[in-house]
Parts: structure tokens; sequence; C-alpha cells
């Protein structure tokens, strides 16, 4: 299953969600992979903590690999022998691979969609389909040539099974900006019906996740004033209401990860330790992305609208 | 020297000889051979790809040659994939460079411009080839992604497993031949062979590929099984499509001519191939008579005897 990652805004916390996905999908027991497709700015390695690739890697990574005939296999890293963290590098009973495929140092977003891209591309795909349960990719942010050679790939792979997770905050600029990067002009189903996915197949394979999210009723909220929370809890209300007309509301939604202070601070994995020995992080949090990782699979939460 | 890459075949069951037929058919006018004994084996015609490029070389010297690799895609039992090229490298007759009418004349062979030492060759053969080398690996991937994206087959496979590289080199010398397990996908042969190169060794070395990628899947199954780690139950559903897919699929040296059997008899003492499959099926066995003798009991089904 190829699951893409994409927000209409920068800084949305896409990246940071979906390698905390894709890290607890592993420790529930899947062989995952993880692409770093957002060409611009290959931060992957960072958020996994592998030093050697935090800013993308100087081998062939996945932008040479798409745009140089040719290249050889695209350079994958290990999480679980090559991370700097400790905690990270043994791999966990049961837990299955955890492998990073990070994008170039000084790469760049790729200048268009050429049919040698679009053949590499489909190739990468379904190698990785075949020897992996999961295979996410973080696409940029907003439109870009990189969306674009996505939807064709997938439309080429059709026995492959694939999803897409629009990230966004839970503002009236992100809800907004989400509905039209779906539905918009030039947005995800404009294109891939012109690249000829069928625009109802395709939506039925969308679905929102809100990220950052403070509750009205969080811990972090108890010192406010009664004013305060009164305010914000209009707010909320109002956003629920916009969203719905945006048709990002609760049905279309796969799952909303808590605001939580570590990643505000710091993008990085979220492990079990972090939230029971040195409780740094928030329990929510973790569960969170926990109840993501199985959502992501389970077809009850992905069954048409 | 050659490269065999080999996988399960992207589809849920085993599929039939007349299908694999079709999956084949690379070439049309040409024949798929098929021999049903004593495991059904079906062979693609042999392809040529011209190359003109870098050759190995331990020293790293710049030996340049031009020619054909010879490449073909098989199934095995319906369910197991391999796409293997390989080329016998010889000296040119001079040093310039010759038109492709000449080279196509010389299918599987190709000729080395320049001077060339056979056992710096021989001594390079394993290392990762440069971008401009001769990589024989990337036209096996190609063959067998002709065939693992066919539209015949619905990818709904029982449990995604790697693929594995078997790299090869053969010389003429007093018999002998090593196999190396490089990394977790990548495995090295060195054969000596008395007189000259016949085909029967790429068949020898596509033999001992299956038989090792057999060998790889069904460890990295009982891994994930966890046995002892984790419920008799799961555990079962985990080993399940071993027995289903894989077990009945060990016959080795099926179709190895009998001048090289030595070759595989050879390997079974030490590193012990069969040796080890045997143990692990036998452990495979046992986990699911176990896991039948509890539910017997639970049902009360136990109780009769
Ligand atoms: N649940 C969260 N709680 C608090 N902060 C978060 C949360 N998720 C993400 N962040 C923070 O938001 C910032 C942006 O996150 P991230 O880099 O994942 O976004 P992105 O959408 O991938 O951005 P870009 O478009 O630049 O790639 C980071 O500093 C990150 O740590
Ligand atoms: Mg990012």
């Amino acid at each position: 299953m190829l699951i893409f990652a994409i927000s209409d805004k920068g800084g949305t916390g896409r990246s940071v969600t979906s390698t905390n996905i894709v890290y607890r999908h592993a420790l529930q027991g899947n062989d995952v992979c993880y692409l770093d497709f957002d060409f611009g700015s290959p931060t992957a390695g960072a958020i996994f903590s592998v030093g050697s690739v935090a800013r993308g890697t100087t081998r062939t990574g996945l932008h040479d690999y798409l745009l140089s005939e040719g290249s050889p296999e695209p350079h994958r890293v290990d999480v679980w022998t090559e991370s700097d963290r400790e905690g990270l590098r043994t791999k966990p009973p049961g837990a299955g691979r955890l492998v990073l495929l990070p994008g170039n140092e000084g790469g760049g977003e790729l200048p268009a969609v050429d049919e040698e891209m679009l053949r590499r591309c489909v190739q990468l795909f379904s190698r990785l389909d075949e020897e992996f349960d999961l295979v996410m990719i973080d696409l940029s942010a907003g439109r870009s040539f990189t969306a674009e050679l996505v939807l064709q790939a997938t439309v080429r792979l059709p026995t492959v099974p694939f999803r897409w997770l629009v990230f966004h905050r839970w503002t009236r600029q992100h809800i907004i900006a989400a509905d039209g990067l779906v539905r918009g002009g030039d947005g995800l189903l404009d294109v891939g019906a012109r690249f000829g996915h069928d625009r109802d197949t395709l939506r039925d394979r969308i679905r929102f996740v809100r990220t950052a999210v403070l509750e009205p009723d969080a811990a972090e909220l108890v010192g406010l004033r009664d004013e305060q929370r009164a305010w914000l809890s209009a707010c909320d209300s109002e956003l629920r209401e916009l969203a719905g007309r945006h048709k990002v509301g609760r049905t279309v939604m796969l799952g909303k990860i808590p605001l939580d202070p570590i990643l505000q601070w710091r993008e990085q994995l979220i492990s079990d330790e972090d939230v029971l020995a040195s409780k740094i992080a928030n329990a929510e949090t973790a569960a969170a992305f926990d109840d993501l990782a199985k959502k992501i699979v389970d077809d009850n939460a992905w069954e048409g609208l | 020297m050659g490269e065999v890459h080999t996988g399960l075949l992207q589809n849920s069951g085993e599929v039939p000889e007349s299908t694999c037929h079709e999956l084949l058919n690379l070439l049309s006018g040409e024949r798929v051979r098929v021999s049903r004994r004593p495991i059904v084996h079906a062979v693609s015609p042999d392809l040529l790809t011209g190359v003109d490029c870098r050759l190995p070389s331990a020293s790293r010297s710049r030996i340049r040659g031009a020619g054909t690799v010879l490449s073909r895609s098989s199934i095995t039992g319906g369910r197991v994939v391999q796409g293997s090229s390989h080329t016998r490298i010889e000296r040119a007759g001079s040093d310039r460079r010759q038109p492709w009418s000449h080279y196509l004349a010389r299918p599987g062979v190709v000729e080395v411009l320049g001077k060339v030492k056979a056992r710096d060759l021989a001594d390079g053969f394993a290392e990762e080839p440069p971008p401009d080398g001769l990589d024989l690996g990337a036209i096996s991937a190609r063959f067998m992604d002709v065939v693992q994206t066919s539209s015949l087959l619905d990818r709904r496979t029982p449990f995604k497993i790697a693929r594995t590289k078997l790299r090869w080199v053969a010389e003429p010398g007093e018999p002998a031949i090593t196999f190396t397990l490089r990394s977790d996908q990548m495995r090295t042969i060195r054969l000596v062979h008395q007189g000259e190169f016949t085909p029967g060794v790429v068949d020898l070395c596509e033999d001992l590929a299956l038989h090792d990628w057999l060998l790889t899947s069904l460890l990295v199954i009982i891994e994930r099984a966890r046995i002892g780690g984790t419920s008799a139950t799961e555990t079962a559903v985990k080993l399940a499509p071993a027995v289903d897919h894989l077990l009945h699929l060990w016959m080795p040296m099926a179709r190895v001519d009998d001048a090289l059997i030595p070759f595989w008899e050879s390997l079974d003492r030490r590193p012990g191939f069969t040796r080890q499959w045997q143990s692990m099926v036998d452990r495979v066995r046992d986990q699911l008579a176990v896991r039948t003798l509890a539910f017997l009991r639970e049902t009360g089904g136990g109780k009769a005897q």
C-alpha cells in the first residue's frame, strides 16, 4: 500500500506526523518504508535522527534516482541500525523493518514531469510495494510537479492500492486551503482526473489529518480564564462548522494529533520511552499516532462515502 | 558473469501454467519453454541487451567493453519469479570499437577493448558497478518488473518479501565454489569450472538463487512469527502462508546439469542449504502441530482419544 502525505501549506506538521505514523506502523509489526519526496527540503533524516542524511543524502537520493537515467538503486537507510538515537537503534521484538529513502542534499523541486521520470517512479513504487507492507511518500507542500508525478504513476499501477492523507492545522486558513488543495482548480481531483483517475474513486481514497490540535478541554488550558475558554470553545465550534462546509469534516477525517510541546520544540519521533520513562511527551500524542497507524490500513475507516 | 534476481510472484495464489506462458511471452514468435517435473518451471526466450560500458575491475582500472547481455525471466511453481542476465567477457580481436552488427552476431558476449587481466576482472565482480559500469543487476531487475507489473496478476500476495540478488562470476580452472552472503539481500558466487563455460552454469546459479531466496524468505517469515514471543494463534497465522506457498517449492538440483551437481552438493555440505531448510520446515510444522493440538483441546475434540 502506498500512502501519499500532502498539505497545502508548508510547516503544517506533515513530515513529523507521517514519520511518526510510519514508526508506529513498524512497531505494530509491519515492514514499512518512508520516501522523502519533498525534494526542495529533504529533512526526514533529521526527524528519524539519522545525522548522516539529516538534510538528504549525498549518494543516490530519490531526486537523483528520478532525474538521471541509469542511476543505481536509491540509497536506503535502515533506521533501526543507523539512527543516532539510542532508543531507536535496536529493533524492538516484533517490530517490522523501518527503512528511509532520503532525498538528495541540495536536490530542488522537480522542474517538470517527463516520460522517463514517470517510468522510474512507477518502477520504484512497484518494487517497494513488493517488499513493504506500507510505503509512505512525503510530498512537498501545495501543488507541485511531484504531486503530478505520483498521480500519473498511480494511474499506471492499477493493482497497487494507494491512499492520500491531507494534513492541515485546525485554523480557518488551513481548513479552506486543505479543501482547495483537493477540490480546487488544479487540485488533486482535477489533476488526477486529467491523468486518468476516476474522480469519485480518487476522492474516496483521500482523508484529512488535523495536526497540532489544541482541544478546548485540554490540560494545557486549565490555567485560562473562563472568558478565554469560552472564546476558544466558540472558535472551535465555528471551525467545525467551517470544516463541514468545506468537506473536511469528521466523516473524512482519519485522525487528529494533539498539540505536543515537545514537537513544538523539535521535529522528532515520539517513542514510548519519551512518554513513560523521561515523560517529556504526552501519552495522548503517542496514542494518536498509534491510532492513525492502525486506521491507515483499516478498510472500515476508508469506506466510500 | 551474471546476476539473478529472485522474488515472490505478485499474485494472491499460484498461477497456472497457461498464465506463466502469457507472462513470459516477452518476444512474440519465440517460445516459452516449460518443464513440468519435478516442478513446473517456465522460462522466457533469451533477449539481448546491447551494452557499451566500463567493466568491473578490482584495481579500478578503466576497462571498456562492448557487446550484448543475454537475459530471461522464469517462473517456478507458479509462485517464484526470476530475472537472470549474464554475459561472457572475451578479448576483442582488435582494439577498435566495431559496428553493432559485429556484436549482435555474438549474442551473450562482451568484448574487452584494450588490455585486461581476467583475475582483476573476476576479483572486481562483486562490487557495486559505477554509474557508467556494466550493471547486470539493473537489467535483471527490469526483466522481473515486466512480469511483476503484468495486468494478469492481482498483486494481492499472501505476504510482502524482498527480492534477493545473486551476483556470480565463473572462470575455468580447478573446480571450486564460494557462496557469500554480502547483505540482507545480496549474495555472490564465485565458481571455478573445468573446461569451457556452458549455459549449464547459468542454470546452476539460477537454481542456487531460487533456493537461497526460499531459505531467506522462510527465515524472515519465522522471525515475523515470533515463536514463543507472542500467542500461539498469532504465530500460526504468520506461519501459515509459508506452508501454503513456499514449503513445496524446495527441489534442489531439479534442472542442474549432471556435471555441475557436485557444486550444489558441496554447498549443501557447507553451509548446508538443505539441512537448514529442513530444520526450519520442521520448526514450522511443529508449531502448527502444537497449535492444532491446543485447538483440539480447547474445543474438546481431543477427548475422544
Ligand atoms: N502535533 C504537533 N504539536 C506541536 N508541534 C508540531 C506538531 N506537529 C508538528 N509540529 C511542529 O510543526 C513544525 C512543522 O512540522 P513539519 O516540519 O512536520 O511540517 P511540514 O508540513 O512537513 O513542513 P514543510 O512544508 O516545511 O515540509 C515543526 O516544528 C514541528 O515540530
Ligand atoms: Mg516536511
